[in-house]
């Protein structure tokens, strides 16, 4: 179960007063914020797994965002990256956008813009966090299926009828019609069309 | 002298008169330093001394009856009888009673110059007369000796450009200027002596005319020579380079007897230099432009950097004094960054104008380690563009080196980047360039940039300083070229090493300044 934690906005950026100043321009907005000073320091505050967004200098001296970002893409951390990047620095955005990046924004840059463009990643991030939930929980209701159930589960996905069922695993059309029940229970489905898309979201690869 | 010779001379007195054939006579004619040869009225030879016969070459019994004509090379041998009988007819003396300086020829046949003289043998009818001659041989060649060296030293002043003088102190002394000096002065030969102070006024040019005064103020004491350069305006108007040396030769009581010294034109060579150091200068600064062209990206980067923040902290300012609750204590630590971060901002551009401004090359006490952190504010662009971080390791305190600061800031920046460039592609961990001073064994500061990166290929490092050579797609190959040559010009060397375990050190070395401050 996922602890509620309150969002917050992550800074990463080697020069002092751009990551001082984006502190307290979050800060005046009422959005939590933390600052680190390198790629290095973030990793080891294990905050990857917060809900939140990051905002990363695409360079840094030692590790550069986009190595941040391969690393947080190897800790299958799902937190939203928006980049800072300078002048003349397309073709690394490009490169960040195609890592996963959720956006970038040239420096110097309008507040607004970069607050904006926050809320998305929070949005985001949030929206991606009741998928990753959501998904938990179906997850969780499916483990709950006897054998039996998930059999027949299986095959009412596939869009059999219960008699064709019945047929199939040698049972009375009655015991599939209560499995079936039982089904819709544990699943907490309220139509089947309900039943087919929670079972469709936790077995289709993950994007 | 041999019987031989006196049985000769005897031989002859026999056919003259009795009159001159007395013992005074013969004493005279034996032992006269000078050759002495008695003929006729028709030439023919009647005497012949001992030293005419050393001299020529001849036993007076060889000679003695033979027209003198004999004794000479043409065209006088053919037209001697001419002059004789001229003299007879007419009276009119040529040579008689005259010196003159003849050729003679000895009995071998080879040629020697002589002073002749001939007197006449007052009363003797028919007339005789009396030649004297005197070898000038060694003379003669030591004139000729002299006027060779002469036109040899003549020629060579010449080549040189080089004129010298001797000037007494005692007007109306015989003062000496060689002719190259009248040509270097453009002065006519005829002129009068240059006394000094007019050569001051009229002649040294006017920036440097207190310099060279002083100068000859200190020759005059004795104690040192004179040895400087200086600019003189010639007559016509035209500018040329002097290079002066001089001495002046004192008496015992300290005065001076006069000044002995030589004027070099070394106007060609001078500006043989000028240009190519005007051409070296430009070189360089071509060169630092290209540089900073070749760095915009990172410069703007830079620059961006505390535009950024202002404006991100002016708009955080903006939201929180709208705010009741916010804290007064952020809005002011936040309007003090604005004016650092302005200040800030100012310091690159500054730098950066510093760096790429054409500008007269000029050496002064310089704290490398100082300098290097000054650097490191273009370098760190640079680097931060390529996310290599710079580290300086400086030992503490060097003394100074006397140098010009931006070339050398330009040599470091120059090694910097290189080191940056080879390290492009290197891992995360080795990304760092070490940017040390120390003081060497020698004691000359040595400035070491260290990379991690992939070392010198072995072709390479045969090319390395040659200009136009570069291993990268976009670089003029002058970098390293023009990083010698300014270490060069400041009296260092620079080197490569490889690194430890990877990449590759560059040092170079500066002596320290001359007067060694160690404080204020």
């Amino acid at each position: 179960m996922i602890k509620e934690q309150k969002p917050t906005v992550f800074v990463v950026d080697d020069d002092a007063a751009v990551r001082d100043s984006l502190r307290l321009l979050l800060k005046s907005v009422g959005l939590p914020v933390e600052v680190f000073e390198s790629g290095q320091d973030f990793l080891d505050a294990d905050r990857d797994d917060r809900p939140g967004c990051l905002v990363l200098d695409i360079r840094m001296p030692g590790m550069s965002g986009l190595e941040l970002q391969v690393k947080l893409n190897e800790r299958h951390s799902i937190l939203p990256i928006i980049f800072i990047t300078g002048h003349g620095d397309v073709p690394m955005a490009v490169e960040a956008m195609q890592a996963g990046a959720v956006d970038f924004i040239q420096k110097p840059f309008r507040d607004q813009d970069l607050l904006d463009r926050i809320n998305q990643a929070l949005d985001k991030d949030a929206g991606s966090r009741r998928m990753l939930a959501e998904r938990n929980m179906i997850r969780k209701r499916l483990e709950s299926l006897t054998p039996r159930e998930r059999e027949v589960l299986d095959l009412v996905v596939a869009g059999k009828a219960n008699k064709v069922i019945a047929g199939d695993l040698n049972l009375s059309q009655r015991t599939v019609e209560i499995h079936r029940a039982r089904v819709m229970e544990k699943m907490e489905a309220h139509s089947l069309a309900h039943l087919v898309r929670m079972v469709l979201e936790v077995e289709r690869p993950e994007a | 002298m041999s019987s031989k010779h006196t049985q000769a001379v005897r031989g002859a007195a026999a056919r003259r008169p009795r009159s001159q054939t007395g013992p005074e006579y013969r004493a005279i004619l034996e032992a006269a330093v000078d050759a002495i040869i008695v003929v006729d009225h028709q030439g023919t030879i009647e005497d012949f001394s001992p030293r005419a016969q050393q001299l020529f070459g001849y036993t007076a019994e060889e000679v003695i009856g033979r027209n003198v004509s004999m004794l000479m090379p043409e065209p006088h041998q053919s037209a001697h009888d001419g002059y004789m009988r001229r003299y007879m007819e007419t009276g009119e003396k040529r040579v008689i009673g005259k010196g003159r300086e003849v050729w003679a020829r000895r009995k071998d046949g080879s040629l020697f110059p002589c002073d002749l003289s001939i007197g006449e043998v007052s009363g003797a009818q028919p007339p005789r007369f009396v030649g004297f001659l005197h070898d000038i041989t060694a003379r003669k060649e030591s004139e000729e000796q002299l006027r060779r060296s002469e036109a040899e030293l003549r020629l060579a002043q010449e080549l040189a450009n080089l004129g010298n003088y001797v000037i007494h102190a005692e007007r109306g002394e015989h003062d000496y200027y060689s002719p190259q000096l009248h040509r270097i002065l453009g002065v006519d030969p005829g002129d009068p002596s240059i006394i000094r102070e007019e050569y001051l006024e009229r002649w040294v040019h006017a920036t440097d005319r207190k310099r060279v005064a002083e100068a000859f103020v200190r020759m005059d004491s004795g104690k040192a020579p004179l040895d400087i350069e200086y600019q003189v305006v010639l007559r016509d108007g035209s500018v040329r380079h002097l290079h002066h040396l001089a001495q002046a030769v004192l008496d015992d009581d300290g005065g001076v007897v006069k000044y002995i010294g030589t004027i070099h034109d070394i106007t060609d060579r001078r500006r043989a230099e000028d240009d190519a150091r005007v051409l070296q200068e430009r070189l360089t600064h071509f060169s630092r432009l290209s540089t900073m062209g070749e760095m915009a990206a990172g410069l703007a980067h830079e620059i961006n950097q505390p535009l950024s923040a202002i404006a991100t902290y002016a708009r955080a300012c903006q939201r929180l004094m709208v705010q009741p609750e916010s804290d007064p204590g952020d809005v002011l630590a936040a309007l003090e960054q604005i004016n650092a971060q302005a200040l800030r901002a100012g310091e690159v551009i500054r730098r950066l104008r510093n760096f790429v401004k054409n500008r007269e090359v000029r050496r002064e006490p310089v704290d490398c380690a100082r300098l290097l952190e000054d650097l490191s504010t273009l370098a760190e662009t640079d680097a931060r563009l390529h996310n290599i971080r710079l580290r300086l390791d400086c030992e503490e305190p060097l003394p100074t080196v006397y140098a010009d600061p931006i070339q050398l800031q330009q040599v470091v920046l120059n090694l910097v980047r290189n080191a940056i460039d080879a390290m492009s592609e290197a891992p995360e961990d080795r990304r760092e360039v070490v940017l040390s001073t120390r003081m060497d064994a020698d004691g000359e500061v040595e400035v070491t940039v260290a990379d991690r990166g992939t070392g010198l290929a072995p072709e390479a490092t045969d090319h390395l300083f040659n200009p136009f050579f570069t291993t990268k797609a976009s670089g003029t190959g002058l970098g390293l070229a023009i990083s010698r040559s300014i270490v060069r010009a400041h009296g260092g060397r620079l080197w490569h090493t490889p690194n430890d375990d990877c990449g590759v050190r560059f040092h170079f070395t500066l002596p320290v300044s001359p007067a060694v401050t160690t404080g204020e």
